[in-house]
């Protein structure tokens, strides 16, 4: 296999590494969060993150210290910092290895997070169905409160923090950020229209900023490291490195680190293995089920957030589903847009009536029942949920499904009412 | 109808909830969890009520959020709740095959319960461990690259231990 490069995940490769403080403090842990509360103002840090050039890893990939600098100056109300740890897009499961394996790293970032925007309490929302993760995750608090690391007046800095452990409840729609604060709130799960963005008008109506797994596992190393160090990786304009989750019909899928840019195909080959049995490639969905499909000869290019986009399509959370040669890519719009039907929180007519009659579409193909017009119809209709919702879930449907017909006409034509 | 209420020992840990929280209807998700696993997976008549005094909110939105998640139920689950995948990329890799094997050995669709109460089997979607593909979660377990004949296993085991 090729090498990863390591910045991210250099603990859990390690092996014999468990993952407690302990170990995570052998391995060079908590510095980051005991030099900021000595030596540096909540400006500086920020300064800092900036100057790496980090984006967000959860789907969009805005830049992390723009977000920070968003928060107001501290007033009366207090200021939130809620990590995103959904992880519900389908083919997306790096943010889970990085919380069952080494929890400590992007909790420390989180700490410095919270401490850089003027945030006394943290929520982390970790979607229901992930007991382990939740139970691992409360584990590593403890111990973080048990070393005096987290509570009160940290190390005598006079600066206070509590994280606190979220479960949700069986619902994509929340790791939409406003929806998740919502979720956070005790509601149902259905995000909000912006303007007021979450920085003025956040959790309790009070300034907040939401962040992904990833994305909070890089800021101790940028920290440690500094700016430069971070910025020097991976091309212009997408710093840094990234977990990649290959699923699908590969030799050896899992989550695999390498630098922003990396080639997409080398990732398939040379990482994962290749097409499993030999086969031949037929599809790749290159950013979890929100992004569009790729064709075998579409996919030579390099992995970040501006080549994936110029492509057509997006690097999303960063989730590669690979298909061999015998998927029938008129299932796998069925998989999709069955997903999208179910978890549509219904709140906008286009997506909720859309998906509905985008999936009874699909199915007629399944049926052996379709026809060049129908094509045509579940194409304009895919095309007419974009742009129309008050979150991106109207885009992440209407992207997908216009791809898959106009990427694979042929596929389509074999489900044609003979 | 059974009692709805809460033990003093798990009132005790709600209400170290509610403090983690600025108002308490915050809590509501967790709390929800709570009082379904105080009642074998499923919350029974009254619950939904109970649940929104203590978080002092209203009966209505309590029934809101009950049905808009899916982990929240309303009627019994098997004492083996079970979740299969059947989304991308499970789906194209053996989920919906073990789906339909279960439905066979089980004698049930997707969205029922067995006539003894043992199995209880619904049709999930991504539960974010794709690489190990395909996947089950019975409870709280996570059981991955599953295959046929390990569920055949399971199930004569489960259905052993019961008898």
């Amino acid at each position: 296999m090729a090498e990863e490069t390591l910045l991210l995940l250099k603990n859990i490769r390690t092996p014999g590494y468990t993952g407690d403080l302990a170990a995570y403090q052998k391995a060079g842990g908590s510095k980051a969060w005991e030099k900021v509360l000595k030596s540096m103002k909540p400006a500086e840090v920020i300064e800092v993150l900036k100057a790496s050039g980090l984006r967000g890893r959860g789907g969009a990939g805005f830049p992390c210290g723009m977000k920070w600098s968003f928060m107001p100056p501290p007033s009366d109300k207090p200021h939130y910092l809620v990590c995103n740890a959904d992880e519900s897009e389908p083919g997306t499961f790096k943010d889970h290895l990085i919380m069952l394996n080494d929890p400590h790293e992007f909790l420390e970032g989180m700490m410095i997070g919270c401490y850089a925007m003027n945030s006394h309490h943290g929520y982390i929302y970790i979607r229901g169905e992930s007991q382990h993760a939740i139970k691992r995750v409360q584990q590593a608090i403890d111990e973080l409160y048990k070393a005096k690391l987290l509570g009160k007046n940290i190390l005598g800095g006079g600066f206070d923090l509590h994280l606190t452990v979220h479960p949700g409840a069986g619902a994509y729609i929340c790791g939409e950020e406003t929806a998740m604060l919502d979720s956070l709130e005790g509601k149902r799960g259905q995000p909000r229209s912006k303007p007021p963005f979450p920085a003025q008008s956040g959790f309790d109506a009070c300034p907040t900023t939401v962040n992904n797994v990833e994305t909070l596992a890089n800021v101790p190393f940028i920290l440690n490291q500094g700016a430069e160090a971070f910025a020097a990786l991976g091309p212009a304009n997408n710093a840094g490195t990234q977990c990649v989750s290959i699923s699908g019909h590969v030799a050896k899928p899992g989550v695999y680190e390498v630098e922003m840019g990396h080639n997409l195909k080398s990732l398939i080959y040379d990482y994962a293995g290749g097409i499993r049995g030999g086969k031949k490639l037929k599809a790749v969905i290159p950013g979890g089920a929100s992004a569009g499909i790729l064709r075998p000869d579409e996919i030579d290019i390099p992995y970040d957030f501006d080549n994936l986009m110029k492509a057509g399509t997006m690097r999303g959370s960063g989730a590669i589903m690979v298909f061999d040669e015998d998927t029938d890519v008129v299932r796998l719009a069925e998989r999709t847009i069955r997903f999208f039907n179910h978890e549509s929180c219904g709140q906008c007519t286009p997506c909720r009536e859309g998906t509905f009659w985008l999936k009874n579409m699909v199915r007629q193909f399944m049926d052996d029942a379709g026809d060049e017009a129908l094509a045509k119809r579940m194409e304009r209709a895919a095309f007419q949920i974009g742009g129309t919702t008050i979150c991106a879930f109207g885009d992440a449907v209407s992207g997908p499904m216009m791809a898959f017909v106009r990427k694979f006409p042929e596929e389509f034509a074999k489900h044609y009412a003979s | 109808m059974a009692k709805v209420g809460f033990s003093d020992a798990v009132l005790k840990e709600v209400n170290t909830l509610f403090e983690r929280y600025p108002k308490k209807v915050h809590a509501l998700l967790p709390v929800l969890h709570i009082a379904q696993r105080e009642n074998a997976g499923w919350l029974p008549e009254g619950w939904d009520a109970y649940v929104a005094e203590l978080c002092e909110t209203t009966l209505n939105h309590v029934r809101g959020v009950i049905t808009f998640y899916n982990m929240y139920k309303t009627t019994p689950v098997g004492r083996h709740h079970i979740m299969v995948c059947t989304c991308l990329p499970c789906g194209l890799c053996g989920g919906t095959e073990v789906l339909e094997h279960l439905e066979h050995r089980l004698g049930i669709k997707s969205g029922n319960v067995t006539p003894d109460g043992q199995f209880s089997l619904e049709e999930s979607q991504c539960l974010a461990a794709c690489d190990q593909a395909p996947l089950m979660m019975v409870n709280e377990d996570l059981q991955k690259r599953i295959t046929l004949e390990e569920i055949d296993r399971w199930i004569d085991e489960a259905r052993a231990k019961k008898a």
